[in-house]
């Protein structure tokens, strides 16, 4: 690989993260209490359930099920001879499930939803026209609602338009666990492959269950399958498409749904067996229920007066139990995240269907967008239950919610008082000493300096660029396609446009979708390459450029030989942290009219990883009595002037304000936070924008050598003769 | 139905402030207490700095007669404890709706600035005083804690005194031992986390914040009739400011401060003196201003070295390299020069950014410092250069349009003396600055004539412009 990714390569393991904790736990036997997080429960789950092969692509809420898995090769992974693999992107782990066709292997693949599931939707529709033998499951963390860091969609329709059961479980450990389980049955009965998804906050939830041994695949890596398998039926050709088409409706949907009655998957509580009742997805449960006891509906252990219908499926639906459910009741509500409103649809259309005389309430009470956490649901069943509950907890519910609203609006009320001014935003930005915030300062000085530019943002950490204080970054479209997403944008604009991409995004889909259309249509674009050497926004996950793979095993990738490969002959590699050199790199690559493609890498490891070796290495080198340096940058009060220009370049967690200690300054001045990591970018900033002197750069050697002990005694012998202390 | 409710705790912190390991210790406290419970969080992405929230519920009783219905969201009026590891994330909760009479909030009190606060030109900072009264009210019982007070400066403790802070409170039924084992079992710079967690379990509250007062210099001694000419009130910072320049340049300079003042104090008609105290340290702020010989006399102050020493937390014995970043441009390298010389000085035109002498200045070695105690030296030159005389000029013109407003309207003339703002910074900030009020001040006694609410609005106008972010977007 080529020198300019060298600093990266030096990395050993997955960003000095040990999951040796978690690996224990998966490897808990029949009768042993598990407790920890529902993702690694599932984790577990899958083991037990005889999985034999795993694959995904990392992303919150889910990187944890792929980081244990990676560090897990030798305790679990090989003796029971479990592939894995942390694919390349979602789709490479969506086509994972293809072993699932022909062989009895049950496979398991994850990622984040609904952009994981966008990329892996051609692997995905094709599975699900051929139909699956081993058990397929594809487990999703529904990054929706708070804590969210995408477009706000569901995978339900997803789920819909090609007939794969969506499993929505209900989130209680024992229930997960035996759902994941289940789900693999669900798969081998219907032939199909089955969504599990899971919200960001059940991903993180803590709880127990009891373990099961893990489970020895029939065929796997230590006992292969006899031989390769040929079916025509099995591809995705006339006529077999149509026969595939037709089987999901004849047969393989009703499987599912005989699959889900025989083993009681939906649950039914009876309540006071009323007129009326709640038909809720299994992950929304919980609020429901929450809601129900904070309206006196229900006692603390879920048990509730109020009839309910508890869809662990929600795709497909069981016309059956719902025509059951609906048979002595007046009305139901439909308490269904997101929009469309699916479930609610198909209710009523069953019911319309089947004559049945039952009123369906559902986004005509409740939002028709955003999560459904508590509060938003309590508001709703009240009105629900205002209208169609028995007397007393009709009247109990009015006067719980009116209690509960009046309270919260008399607390809102003394903020209101206090503070006029709304609570300042505060959203993830980019890390203290992170490599790529100087190309944004970069870039904001050349605005400056050149007038606007119409910069495309990709996924990751960069897209923080596009907030306070750079606000550099004008559209953002999809991972890995900041620099297609410029294509159209540049020609019209009549000047050469920017694209920014993190090297995760290259890998993931930048490369082929991005550079090799770049260079095939000779777009007159800046690529900005921020190569730090890990997905970094996932959690330092490993790219391809990295060096090395997951699983510690040398990579030998290059972005730089990658380009060559294309033809790409405008490469320039920059030290992230040298401004001057950025800004001139970049200038240069504007003017560069009609050379087509012009790359910029801009290189240097994620602080964040960088960290977390370096912190461990000083402590011990500190221990042995070695010379290590102590640096930091500081700001003179006396100094600084107070106009805060150097907030505007750099936005570092770790340069602060704090009040003058002068009476003749009203403004406060800069501070730099003992957080500081010394990455320069502060002198840096100083120098290119011309800044105030008041930053200085503090090195002290502790355990110094002799020889240096000796100069800076004279040192400071001089200093002293001169009057500095 | 509200006895088998289990207890909400909240916590609020930034991404990286360890509020997920205060989670976590909760959690294994209460599972060797033998309580059932349940913890969640949203910690979003791996970066730092970004408001998360963990949210935990425990039931208060070993054997419930079934399992707890544990919930993944916190809800209005249902939470009893709320920690923030940032006072302005509690009052984010509050703002939630999760704060309220049933609620007992412990909060950090050290504000940690959102970069919407770091970004104005002026003061956008968000006190913390009005958010912990709101807390007060809102709340039912709130435990403010002075972190940085309590752990003697290691600030990376909060979560262990927070969790100190917890147990002390007695909300949850987990007793002090069952933390401590947490803390233990969880392996995390165990000593130092059960070293913060005795400090928060003492805590009381009543803590106080360390002082950041802003302090008066002495008046340099032979100023005495000068500043007995002052109403008592003012004397302080009158003082203050001929100290300033005195330790600027000379006593000289320190009473043709005197003399520009005097017009001023005799047309201040307020018995507080209100436009003479603006007046008199912003005059005094401008008439210090730093040119590189400033810079040198500040960058060599006796305890300076003393002082970044502390910062790094080492000893005078430990070797220091200590550079300070200079981008001297044409103007402030030939500011001492007479204007006739400093125009010969090639280098004048403008340069790019990245462009030009860009220096990082050995101060911490002999050489180094020498060279800039010699600099510092030179301020005798000062009075005959080319910036004083351009500093000057734009002082007399800001002093002469506030003594014109203060004959026509007083609070006029207090907003003109407070534009003095504008001349801040250095390079292109100050010069900018500069030509804003060259602008304002343009026929200045004409427009004074012309219409006084025309001429305010610009004034304020401009104070408003010189305080925001000059670099926010559009509003939407």
């Amino acid at each position: 690989m080529d020198g300019g990714s060298a600093p990266v390569g030096l990395i050993q393991r997955s960003g000095e993260r040990s999951f040796a904790e978690e690996v224990k736990k998966l490897q808990l036997g029949a009768g042993e209490e598990f407790h920890g997080e529902a993702i690694l429960a599932v984790t577990k789950a899958l083991l037990q359930a005889g999985v034999a092969y795993v694959g995904g692509y990392p992303g919150a809420p889910m990187s944890h099920l792929i980081d244990v898995l990676a560090d897990a090769s030798e305790e679990i992974l090989e003796p029971l001879g479990i592939q894995f693999e942390q694919s390349a992107s979602e789709a490479g782990a969506a086509a994972l499930l293809s072993a699932s066709i022909h062989y009895p292997l049950r496979g398991a693949v994850t990622w984040k939803s609904v952009v994981g599931t966008n990329v892996a939707s051609d692997a995905i529709a094709n599975l699900a026209s051929t139909g699956v033998t081993g058990g397929a499951l594809m487990i999703i963390g529904e990054d929706y609602g708070e804590g969210s860091s995408i477009m706000q969609e569901r995978t339900h329709s997803f789920a819909m338009k090609s007939s794969l059961p969506l499993i929505d479980p209900r989130y209680e450990m024992t229930k997960l666990v035996a759902m994941t389980e289940q789900a693999f049955e669900m798969s081998e009965v219907s032939n199909l492959p089955v969504f599990l998804t899971l919200r960001i906050r059940a991903c993180h939830m803590t709880g127990s269950f009891i373990a099961k041994d893990n489970k020895t695949p029939q065929y796997n890596l230590n006992n292969p399958v006899p031989e390769p398998r040929y079916d025509v039926s099995k591809i995705v050709l006339p006529p077999a498409s149509y026969e595939h088409e037709a089987d999901k409706f004849a047969k393989r949907l009703p499987a599912v749904r005989r699959f889900i009655r025989e083993h009681g998957i939906n649950e039914v509580f009876a309540g006071d067996g009323g007129r009326y009742g709640i038909i809720t997805q299994g992950g929304t449960h919980g609020m429901v229920a929450r809601a129900l006891r904070q309206l006196g509906a229900a006692d603390g252990f879920g048990n509730s007066d109020v009839p309910m219908l508890v869809l662990n499926v929600i795709h497909p639906l069981v016309p059956e139990e719902i025509q059951e459910f609906m048979a002595d009741k007046d009305s139901v509500l439909v308490i269904e995240e997101g929009s469309p409103n699916l479930i609610e649809s198909q209710i009523a259309q069953i019911a319309h269907a089947n004559r049945i005389d039952c009123l369906v309430h559902g986004k005509d009470l409740l939002p028709m967008a955003g999560e459904y956490v508590t509060d938003v649901v309590r508001g709703g069943l009240a009105a629900y239950l205002a209208d169609a509950a028995p007397g007393q907890m009709r009247a109990a519910a009015a006067a719980n919610v009116k209690s509960i609203d009046n309270a919260r609006d008399q607390a809102r009320a003394c903020l209101a008082d206090a503070m006029p001014e709304p609570l300042p935003p505060r959203p993830p930005s980019f890390c203290t000493g992170c490599p790529e915030r100087p190309v944004f300062a970069a870039l904001k000085l050349l605005v400056r300096e050149r007038g606007p530019m119409h910069v495309s943002m990709d996924i990751g950490c960069n897209l923080f660029g596009a907030l306070a204080p750079f606000h550099v970054g004008n559209t953002v479209l999809g991972y890995g396609l900041s620099l297609a997403s410029g294509g159209a944008v540049g020609p019209v604009l009549g000047q050469p446009t920017i694209a920014v991409m993190g090297d995760g995004g290259y890998w993931h889909n930048g490369l082929t979708t991005g550079a090799i259309n770049a260079q095939w249509n000779r777009y007159d674009t800046v690529l900005i390459i921020l190569d730090n050497g890990y997905a970094s926004a996932t959690g330092q996950h490993r790219v391809p450029s990295s060096g090395v793979t997951p699983k510690g095993v040398q990579s030998g990738i290059s972005i730089e030989s990658s380009l060559r490969g294309l033809g790409v002959t405008w490469i320039e590699r920059v030290d992230s942290y040298d401004l001057p050199e950025t800004i001139a790199a970049l200038r240069k690559a504007l003017d560069a009219r009609g050379q087509g493609l012009r790359v910029i890498l801009s290189n240097n490891e994620c602080m964040l990883a960088q960290q977390r070796r370096k912190r461990s290495q000083k402590a011990e080198a500190l221990k042995a009595g070695a010379t290590v340096a102590e640096e930091k940058f500081g700001v003179d009060a006396e100094v600084c002037t107070g106009d805060h220009s150097c907030m505007r370049l750099s936005g570092c967690p770790s340069l602060s304000l704090r009040p003058s200690p002068d009476p003749l300054k009203e403004t406060p001045i800069a501070h730099v936070e003992d957080t500081c990591v010394a990455c320069g970018h502060c002198g840096e900033v100083t120098h290119a924008a011309r800044l105030c002197p008041s930053f200085y750069r503090a090195e002290g050697m502790v355990n110094p050598g002799p020889l240096r002990a000796f100069a800076s005694c004279i040192n400071r012998g001089l200093l002293a003769m001169l009057g500095a202390s | 139905m509200s006895g088998d409710r289990p207890l909400g705790v909240m916590i609020g912190a930034l991404g990286g402030q360890g509020g997920g390991v205060l989670a976590d210790w909760l959690t294994e406290a209460a599972r060797i207490a033998g309580y059932p419970a349940q913890a969640t969080s949203t910690p979003g992405v791996a970066q730092r700095t970004g408001a998360t929230s963990y949210y935990f519920e425990l039931f208060a009783d070993k054997n419930p007669p079934a399992a707890p219905l544990f919930s993944l969201f916190p809800a209005a009026d249902d939470v009893d404890l709320m920690a923030a590891l940032e006072p302005t994330e509690a009052g984010r909760a509050l703002d939630r709706g999760y704060v309220t009479r049933r609620t007992t909030v412990i909060t950090a009190t050290e504000r940690i600035y959102s970069t919407a606060e770091k970004v104005a030109a002026g003061d956008g900072t968000i006190p913390t005083a009005p958010v912990l009264e709101a807390l007060e009210n809102a709340s039912g019982k709130l435990l403010a804690l002075p972190m940085r007070t309590l752990s003697d400066g290691a600030a990376n403790q909060a979560n262990a005194i927070l969790l100190g802070a917890i147990a002390g409170s007695g909300i949850l039924p987990i007793g002090a031992d069952d933390f401590r084992a947490a803390i233990s079992n969880k392996g995390v710079a165990v000593a130092q986390n059960l070293a913060g967690f005795e400090i928060g379990i003492g805590a009381s509250g009543s803590e106080s914040e360390p002082k950041t007062a802003q302090t008066f210099n002495p008046a340099p001694d032979g100023f005495a009739d000068q500043l007995a000419a002052y109403a008592e009130p003012l004397r302080l910072l009158i003082g203050h400011c001929l100290a300033r320049l005195v330790d600027y340049q000379n006593a000289d300079y320190a009473r043709l401060f005197l003399a520009r003042l005097a017009p001023v104090r005799d047309l201040d008609s307020d018995a507080g003196g209100a436009l003479t105290s603006e007046t008199a340290s912003r005059l005094a702020a401008w008439m210090s201003f730093e040119d590189v010989i400033r810079v040198a006399q500040l960058k060599t102050r006796p305890g300076r070295i003393t002082r970044i020493r502390g910062e790094l937390g080492i000893d005078a014995a430990v070797p220091l390299k200590l550079n300070d970043f200079f981008k001297p441009g044409h103007g402030e390298i030939t500011g001492f020069l007479p204007p006739w010389l400093a125009r010969m000085v090639p280098g004048g035109k403008q340069k790019l950014a990245g462009e030009g002498i860009s220096i990082s200045w050995p101060t911490g070695s002999a050489p180094g410092f020498a060279a800039l105690k010699f600099l510092a030296a030179l301020k005798f030159l000062r009075p005959g250069g080319s910036q004083y005389a351009e500093e000057q000029a734009a002082i007399e013109q800001w002093l002469g349009a506030v003594t014109q407003a203060a004959g026509k309207d007083y609070s006029l003339a207090l907003q003109t003396a407070r534009l003095a703002i504008w001349a801040r910074g250095y390079g292109d900030v100050r010069s900018g600055g500069f030509t804003v009020l060259a602008e304002l001040f343009a026929d200045w006694d004409r427009r004074l004539e012309a219409g006084l609410a025309e001429l305010k609005a610009s004034v304020d106008q401009s104070l408003l412009l010189a305080h925001a972010n000059p670099d926010a977007p559009p509003p939407r």
